[in-house]
């Protein structure tokens, strides 16, 4: 009769296991992979900007030469630092991917502040449209960063709570590097006039 | 076994309100002056033309007045909100958000996901700083929000209209499609439908509730784009 309990009871725990986890895992990772990739979205639109926005300040009179070029190179680094979804649990690359669009967000900050000086630019229609698309990606990776944040905090602590634990010892599932959110890319450059 | 997994709720209610720290005032309809600086005529005329709008395209507009942003900037306050809402229809994310801030100053149009190329920035930023602004800057926040709201519903029936205009053949065909699918909706509600409910016992009434009944949202999705000005 005990011997049965204890069966019952074992059989019990297997099966509430068994409902409460097998799909966690899984579908959290699938939803941090969509957060990324929306978060590289983001990024890449902002990598589109550049050129139109570099051609447009360039035409204003005697545009400061330094700060285009600093624009021009951090994006040209940008653009060869990628982080592809599974490269996510890997602390370094993600170290490398923020430091280069860090460096990114604060060369195209000092364009916008730099540009508050020159009148013609903001009387340019071009140069406005630009300058509301920027701030509009600043802010949509703002977002989608934070959505990123969210959705790896659940996975982390899924992954290293009980009874999630257990499952990622079976699916060999690591807790991904997180944004630290002082790093440099999270403050939208300040354009505002 | 219970508490452990208590204690895993416990942790996820730690992580979430981080995310989720403000309080939003309730989606009371599609025009929400909870800062009130609407005549009661005009929330009546706006809800009217945001209804229509949406009839028009689907796309859910939503107009709200806010005491305070509660110290987070405009930017995060405005696509937490729509979210939180659901403004827009699920799987479109058809949904546009005019937020007016009178204590902080600011205004902000928040476009959902599915519309960031119907209104992009550079033209909510026009709607911002050409319209809206102007008659903010003088005091009159009424006309502000009126004009700002014609200018977003406006925006795209100007896009079909021009659409439209550049293929006439098509247009008189699709009007001849329409009045024959009118016809045809008619025919059968006035002869068919009759018929079949009589025999069946059922009636309209059911139907008719949800489109005199509260808004709400739809459950569309927000990722930050519009723009946003300050007074």
């Amino acid at each position: 009769m005990s011997t049965r309990n204890i069966v019952l009871i074992v059989l019990t725990v297997i099966v509430v296991l068994f409902l409460t986890g097998i799909n966690t895992i899984p579908t959290q990772d699938q939803k941090v992979q969509a957060a990324w990739s929306q978060v590289e979205n983001d990024y890449q639109r902002r990598m589109d900007l550049i050129p139109n926005l570099v051609e447009t300040v360039k035409g204003a009179a005697n545009f400061e030469k330094s700060t285009l070029t600093d624009v021009i190179e951090a994006r040209a680094n940008a653009t060869k630092v990628t982080l592809s979804a599974d490269q996510l649990s890997n602390p370094e690359a993600v170290k490398q991917f923020e430091q280069a669009q860090g460096t990114l967000s604060s060369t195209l900050s000092r364009l916008m502040m730099v540009s508050e000086r020159y009148p013609e630019l903001k009387a340019n229609a071009s140069f406005l449209a630009l300058q509301s698309q920027l701030e509009g990606t600043e802010n949509r990776i703002t977002v989608s960063r934070r959505d990123f944040i969210g959705a790896v905090q659940e996975y982390n602590t899924t992954v290293t709570t009980f009874p999630g634990r257990l499952w990622a010892m079976i699916y060999g599932a690591k807790p991904k590097q997180n944004f630290t959110a002082t790093e440099g890319a999270d403050k939208a450059p300040v354009v505002k006039f | 076994m219970r508490s452990l997994k208590l204690g895993l709720v416990f942790v996820l209610l730690l992580v979430t309100p981080a995310l989720a720290a403000l309080n939003f005032p309730a989606l009371t309809g599609r025009v929400v002056d909870d800062a009130h600086i609407l005549s009661p005529g005009t929330i009546q005329s706006l809800d009217q033309t945001l209804a229509g709008y949406e009839q028009a395209t689907t796309n859910q507009l939503v107009v709200v007045t806010v005491p305070s942003l509660q110290d987070v900037p405009i930017e995060t306050y405005g696509y937490q909100l729509g979210r939180a809402w659901g403004i827009g229809q699920k799987g479109k994310n058809n949904g546009v958000l005019l937020i007016v801030a009178p204590k902080e100053r600011k205004v902000r149009i928040e476009v959902g996901y599915g519309l960031e190329a119907t209104f992009t920035d550079a033209i909510c930023s026009q709607i911002i700083d050409g319209i809206i602004l102007p008659d903010f800057r003088t005091g009159n926040m009424e006309q502000g929000i009126i004009d700002g709201v014609s200018a977003i519903t406006g925006g795209e029936s100007l896009a079909a209209s021009t659409s439209k205009a550049q293929q006439p053949q098509n247009g008189v065909f699709y009007e001849i499609l329409m009045l024959g699918i009118i016809l045809l909706v008619m025919f059968i509600s006035r002869v068919v439908v009759p018929f079949s409910s009589v025999r069946s016992g059922s009636s309209f009434a059911s139907g008719s509730s949800s489109l005199t009944g509260g808004f709400s949202g739809g459950g569309g999705s927000f990722g930050g784009g519009g723009a946003s000005g300050g007074w």
